[in-house]
């Protein structure tokens, strides 16, 4: 028998109105994502699937439909406890890094932590883990723009790993990258899918990034092709 | 790292900004505090000081029209009344001056010595001038400017009174708030002038500043359709009437009050807006990492008032260190006299501009809070 599904995810659309037009996003998506797989999602520009990761991470929410992480309907909780499940469980990873200009790669790696129980020294000690994991722990002082982007990406997972979430959503993560670094990212996630067992949804355009994942779901105007 | 660091670190990221937000709200505070200085000063006369308890009672027609010497023995005996003095405006020219600057005043010594409560004679001796109807009492200033001393003879050549004065230096004053004027004998005054039996205007002196209004009252009521009637108030109010005839001081006061208040709140609401607006994808970054509306609130609060916060220290402690540390008082000839920079309206300039920070905040808190994750990342740096 199967476990429960980590991610389950029933009849999910989207529709965005805009006065008279109606742009039908996502339209009747069912998927179920498994503890620890590496999720690619794929398909041409406009087809759904930021829509898609941004519903799942709960910074947006369907128009119908239903999805359960853990067992728990995002779509039920209030804005204020939609904060504090995405602190829990969602580590974002974006296409343009988004650190926070004026903290040093350490105090960015900690800021989620900031709204945690954990005290200063338990804090600084799961920054340098995470700081370490993705290869900079001789980084931590420096600030965004004295690293090249390949790092702030880095440091960017070490963010999005640092509170031990159940999710990390990864929407283009090497869009912005050369090959090198972005090699180093897409391993570095691999690492996390395949040995910590962390669940992993990653949207890319690049095919070779797709190798990297343990499933590929094609969508096309809002729907699951594949 | 916590969150305090955090703040500071976000307000301080535009060094220039900060400073120049900090700057604006410190010189339109310090300006507010300055006004509000000078309307307490132009209206609030000077209490539990001598001059509050002054009072020149004049005719109500103009300073121009005499006053009959006659009306000494009823003001005399209004109650709260210490002393009284007839006290004459002479407005001649000293020597060959086409404009004298110190003004000379006829009174009566013996009952002018009881409005002179600050003055302390320097030199010669007050029972010397008392005594010589044909001398003078001569401020210290004026005795410094023209090397004048005890003794030495200072000519007027009258312009409201076509006769011309021939005093002898018997004292010289000093202690008061204008120590230049020129004291002599009212009686000389009139026996030149063929006795006319009028005076410029009466020199009053109130028991207490608490009955000095109720005097003024009485002094007004007890002339009251008389063929001279009265106009009293006290000797600030008096001094400040000629500049209130410019137009109602006080309003004026206020109303730029108002604009700089004004001006404050939109300099501050549009710098915050502005390092807000800038920051926008980062706020989504932070509301996407889990924290609050109300945490967002705070920094965005905490930023703002802070900035104002250090801005009304400079310009509150500016205004105070300016203003107590001039002496006003030379430097505007005693027209300004405390201008005192009082706790409490220390305490409004700071208010309001703790308030400008508070507002300033509301708008882009506002506007962060209404804004969705996607939105906000959907922004351009
Ligand atoms: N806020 C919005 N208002 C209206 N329409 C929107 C909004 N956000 C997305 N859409 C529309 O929804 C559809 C899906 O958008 P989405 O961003 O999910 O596509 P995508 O697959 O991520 O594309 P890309 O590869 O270009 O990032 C598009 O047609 C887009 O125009
Ligand atoms: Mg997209």
């Amino acid at each position: 028998m199967v476990a429960d599904p980590i991610v389950s995810i029933r009849d999910l659309s989207k529709v965005y109105r805009q006065g008279e037009i109606q742009v039908t996003a996502l339209n009747q998506v069912s998927i179920d994502i498994q503890t620890g797989e590496f999720v690619v999602l794929m398909g041409p520009s406009g087809s759904g699937k930021s829509t898609l990761l941004h519903i799942i991470a709960g910074i947006d929410r369907a128009s119908s439909g239903s999805v359960l992480v853990q067992g728990i309907n995002v779509a039920n909780l209030t804005e204020s406890q939609l904060a504090d499940w995405r602190n829990q469980n969602v580590g974002f990873v974006f296409q343009s890094f988004n650190l926070i200009p004026v903290l040093t790669a350490a105090e960015n790696v900690e800021l989620p932590l900031l709204l945690t129980a954990l005290g200063r020294a338990e804090r600084r000690r799961q920054v340098a883990l995470a700081l370490d994991l993705v290869g900079l722990a001789d980084r931590g002082h420096h600030r965004p723009d004295q690293m090249s982007g390949g790092q702030q990406q880095r440091v960017a997972i070490a963010r999005a790993l640092v509170t031990d979430p159940t999710l990390i959503v990864a929407d283009e993560p090497t869009g912005n990258l050369d090959a090198k670094s972005a090699t180093d990212v897409l391993s570095i996630l691999q690492a996390l899918s395949r040995d910590s067992r962390k669940t992993v949804i990653m949207v890319t355009h690049d095919p070779k990034a797709a190798g990297y994942g343990t499933r590929s779901l094609h969508l096309e105007k809002g729907e699951i092709v594949a | 790292m916590n969150l305090p660091t955090f703040i500071l670190k976000n307000a301080l990221r535009n060094r220039r900004r900060a400073l120049l937000t900090v700057l604006s709200v410190g010189i339109s505070c310090a300006l507010l505090v300055t006004l509000l200085t000078l309307q307490r000063e132009l209206t609030v006369p000077p209490e539990s000081q001598a001059a509050s308890l002054r009072i020149i009672a004049r005719n109500k027609v103009s300073l121009a029209q005499p006053l009959p010497a006659k009306q000494l023995r009823v003001i005399e005996r209004i109650p709260g009344v210490v002393a009284v003095s007839p006290f004459t405006y002479f407005g001649g020219n000293f020597r060959d001056e086409t404009l004298t600057s110190f003004a000379q005043f006829a009174v009566d010594p013996v009952r002018f010595r009881g409005l002179l409560v600050e003055a302390r004679v320097m030199e010669g001796s007050y029972e010397a001038f008392e005594k010589d109807r044909l001398s003078c009492m001569v401020g210290i200033e004026t005795v410094g400017r023209y090397g004048l001393r005890i003794g030495d003879r200072m000519k007027f050549t009258g312009t409201f009174y076509p006769v011309d004065l021939d005093l002898k230096i018997a004292a010289v004053f000093g202690g008061t708030i204008d120590d230049r004027g020129v004291f002599f004998h009212h009686k000389l005054l009139d026996e030149l002038s063929g006795d006319p039996g009028t005076v410029g205007t009466w020199y009053i002196r109130a028991a207490s500043p608490e009955v000095a209004n109720d005097v003024i009252a009485r002094l007004n009521g007890a002339f009251a359709n008389t063929a001279a009637e009265v106009r009293a108030e006290t000797e600030r109010a008096f001094q400040l009437g000629f500049v209130s005839m410019l137009g109602n001081v006080k309003m004026l006061v206020l109303l730029i009050s108002g604009a700089v208040v004004f001006t404050l709140s939109l300099v501050t609401i549009s710098t915050m807006s502005m390092a807000i607006r800038e920051r926008f994808r980062e706020l989504a970054v932070l509301k996407a990492l889990g924290f609050q509306r109300r945490e967002l609130f705070a920094f965005i609060l905490a930023e703002s008032f802070g900035l104002a916060a250090l801005g009304a220290l400079l310009g509150v402690g500016g205004a105070w260190a300016l203003w107590t540390h001039l002496d006003l008082q030379k430097l505007t000839s005693g027209f300004l006299i405390y201008f005192e920079v009082t706790p409490r309206i220390m305490a409004w300039g700071a208010a309001v501009a703790a308030l400008m920070g508070v507002v300033a905040a509301l708008p882009p808190a506002w506007q962060t809070a209404r804004m969705s994750v996607t939105e906000g990342l959907q922004t351009l740096d």
